[in-house]
């Protein structure tokens, strides 16, 4: 969990794509103020939301750690600094702060992190569509109808009771689906991290790669249906 | 957002709703979701000589995605196969008055036809003796 330890702390001393200084062309290797000039520098686009934080790619990260980096770049780049500044220095400071904003809620939550990391390693994930699971979608469309059954039956009857019943056991069953999945991701977090940890460069390694990100894409999809149907079964019976 | 008066009019009156069983013969079953929504379609064709004669269709998801799958089935149904192979999700877009954030619901209407058409195609292949 302490990837970070073999980074520097020091914030200044990330490592970003090499550029020049916008302000004395001294070169700027990865860092968010020029070492001449002490200006501060853009965060580069190529900048992925792990590196912003100095973090490895990796998918188990400590949140307080996560944090504490958050606020130690949010008072770097605080308006409140910039106010004397040149209106340069004040857009910079400012886009950095929004870029580190949505950095940080996009790595603090897991199932984002994951996402997150699914796009850069293997194109969007919302673009590449599994196979479909056939028998969730069965069990999700059979359990609609359920639920429109019960949505227009007598509720007080004994019959509206009992669809009620069945749909309160269906939640039970399908949330414990969901924590079971998350699960199954965390492990796969591990492994991921272990994966990268090693560095290794063969080919039954890349399979390894292809492999668990496969797999996190399909638990997450799946994922998605079972919480999407979990949130029509609490709207309804709630 | 508002929805069009088309995609309320299908949202309250969803065409051909329900399903065939799937072992039935010319029947064609297309099984797709959105990993991104979480929205998931089922649509089937029934098949008789190279003539899609009924299609039903059952949705989970937003208004959008019910409204894109009951069109979807009411512009099948007299199609040939060939001729629904040519359905595209602008069409359904266009009628459907869908904005840019629900075009992914198209998208996935169309998915299922064309799913829809290869398992029956696959069925049909597979099986060349259950011709009647």
């Amino acid at each position: 969990m302490d990837h970070q330890q073999t980074h520097s702390s020091n914030p200044r001393e990330l490592q970003m794509a090499r550029s020049m200084c916008w302000h004395c062309q001294s070169e700027v290797s990865g860092e968010y103020f020029c070492d001449r000039c002490v200006k501060v520098q853009p965060v580069s686009k190529e900048t992925d939301y792990f590196t912003c934080f100095g973090f490895p790619r990796r998918l188990t990260i400590d949140p307080g750690k996560l944090e504490a980096k958050f606020y130690e770049l949010s008072r770097a780049f605080h308006p409140d600094f910039y106010q004397n500044k040149s209106e340069t220095e004040q857009s910079i400071s400012l886009g950095n702060a929004a870029t580190l904003n949505s950095a940080y809620r996009t790595l603090r939550d897991p199932i984002q992190r994951v996402e997150y990391l699914l796009d850069l390693e293997a194109g969007s994930v919302k673009e590449i569509r599994n196979s479909p699971p056939a028998d969730l979608f069965e069990e999700i469309l059979e359990l609609q109808d359920t639920l429109d059954e019960y949505r227009a039956s007598d509720r007080t009857s004994d019959a509206g009771q009992q669809l009620r019943t069945q749909l309160q056991a269906e939640q039970v069953t399908l949330e414990q689906r969901k924590r079971d999945m998350e699960t199954q991701l965390q492990q796969l977090f591990t492994d991921w991290d272990l994966l990268q940890d090693r560095g290794e460069a063969t080919s039954q390694a890349r399979s390894e790669r292809d492999r668990l990100l496969k797999q996190m894409r399909e638990i997450l999809s799946n994922r998605t249906y079972v919480k999407s149907i979990v949130n029509d079964l609490v709207a309804t019976i709630g | 957002m508002a929805y069009s008066d088309k995609v309320v009019d299908h949202f309250n009156n969803p065409r051909n709703m329900g399903s065939f069983k799937k072992d039935e013969e010319g029947v064609g079953t297309g099984m797709v979701g959105a990993p991104e929504c979480g929205d998931v379609m089922k649509l089937q064709i029934k098949v008789q000589n190279d003539m899609i004669v009924d299609a039903k269709f059952k949705t989970f998801g937003c208004g959008s995605a019910i409204a894109s799958s009951s069109l979807a089935t009411e512009w099948l149904k007299g199609k040939t196969i060939e001729e629904a192979q040519k359905i595209k999700n602008t069409d359904i877009v266009q009628e459907l008055n869908l904005p840019p954030v629900k075009i992914h619901c198209s998208v996935l209407a169309e998915d299922a036809i064309k799913a829809a058409l290869a398992d029956y195609q696959k069925k049909a292949d597979g099986t060349p003796t259950a011709a009647k």
